[in-house]
């Protein structure tokens, strides 16, 4: 199959059934995206495809043929980091840390698509985002952060 | 008659089966013997893997099975939105993967339920969760109601559903621990159609 990681192309020769975040983690070595239940009831294993925010436990490799896939590794462009980043840092959001490059790619999708989301939404987008730390009031104000820092560009 | 054969081709599955719609003559089928295929029609939309999508304006889709207990509303604050796809907040099809055609869901207790349609609650006209049997067979009764389909239609709606590897399909064969609705697609089509032929009686009146 081809596959676009981060802006690299990729050839990789996998069953069609293997799951994305197996590809990007055993095959690739790219080891930001995490596994933590495999069947998408968690939210770590979030990743860009094609520009959406999906769990890369739940797709097939042979749906993912061709399109391009962003991870934690490649969201700032790889030297920067991306405005949520900074307010991720800025807000001291992490704690264990696990769940986090998943939280921050479905919070950069949000903004992608709403840039000043209201609570209720970030809570609605950001609950299938589990965090056993409990970290919800900080991701929540770092995507205001974020959202605000994007807004005055 | 008029004869319409589809080949269905169960996701992950070598076996072929085939749907047909077969509309008996207009009239042709006592209102009893309407009634009585409701009555398992209404079987089939109330059960969880159909009526759980098909929910009101709240776009809130509700989740049962066995661990479940009591039926209760979609995990991680889960809304369909107005756009009824998720696309106002999470997209169904962000867990829900949406598949190409003939290709293997992949399957498992608990793991979003995945078909070759994008993921969705079913429009808010055609809500069966929480309606009786009388206010369901009403809204299937009236074309209005049900996209401008008849009962042929209706039959043929769902036999190009389940053409298309939808959800349909899907809701006969859910995997994953799932129970199935009842009957199965080609029993369901069947009294769609006797019903239809019955005149679409309800037990109000209609």
């Amino acid at each position: 199959m081809r596959l676009t990681v981060n802006g690299t192309e990729h050839e990789l020769d996998v069953e069609p059934d293997m799951p994305l975040l197996w590809v990007l983690r055993d095959e690739l070595g790219v080891t930001g995206v995490k596994y933590g239940c495999g069947i998408a009831q968690c939210g770590a294993c979030t990743v860009h495809l094609d520009g959406m925010a999906m769990r890369a436990c739940q797709v097939p490799a042979a749906a993912a043929e061709g399109a391009e896939v962003l991870t934690i590794e490649g969201l700032g462009g790889g030297d920067a980091l991306h405005a949520v980043q900074r307010a991720w840092i800025d807000e001291q959001v992490a704690q264990c840390g696990y769940c986090q490059a998943g939280q921050i790619l479905q919070a950069a999708w949000l903004l992608e698509t709403s840039p000043a989301p209201s609570d209720e939404e970030i809570d609605r987008v950001m609950s299938g985002n589990l965090c056993r730390c409990g970290t919800y009031p900080r991701i929540r104000a770092a995507i205001h952060a974020a959202a605000a820092a994007l807004r005055e560009g | 008659m008029i004869r319409f054969l589809v080949l269905v081709l169960f996701t992950g599955s070598a076996a072929a089966q085939e749907v047909t719609v077969d509309p008996p003559e207009d009239g042709s089928v006592s209102r009893a013997e309407g009634l009585a295929a409701w009555e398992r029609v209404h079987d089939v939309v109330s059960h969880p893997r159909c009526a759980n999508c098909h929910v009101g304006a709240d776009n809130i889709p509700m989740w049962s099975g066995p661990s479940y207990g009591e039926t209760r509303p979609h995990g991680m604050f889960i809304s369909g939105g107005e756009s009824r796809i998720g696309a106002e907040f999470l997209p169904c099809s962000a867990c829900h993967v949406t598949l190409d055609a003939g290709q293997s869901r992949t399957d498992g207790p608990h793991r979003p339920p995945q078909v070759a349609l994008d993921w969705r609650l079913a429009p808010v006209d055609f809500q069966w969760f929480g309606r009786s049997s009388a206010e369901i067979c009403a809204q299937m009764a009236d074309p209005d109601r049900t996209g401008g389909r008849d009962w042929v239609a209706l039959a043929e709606h769902l036999r190009d559903d389940a053409g298309h590897g939808g959800f349909v399909k899907w809701g006969f064969d859910p995997g994953g621990g799932r129970a199935p609705a009842p009957y199965g697609l080609q029993a369901h089509i069947d009294d769609v159609l006797t019903w239809g032929a019955a005149g679409t009686p309800c037990e109000t009146g209609g």
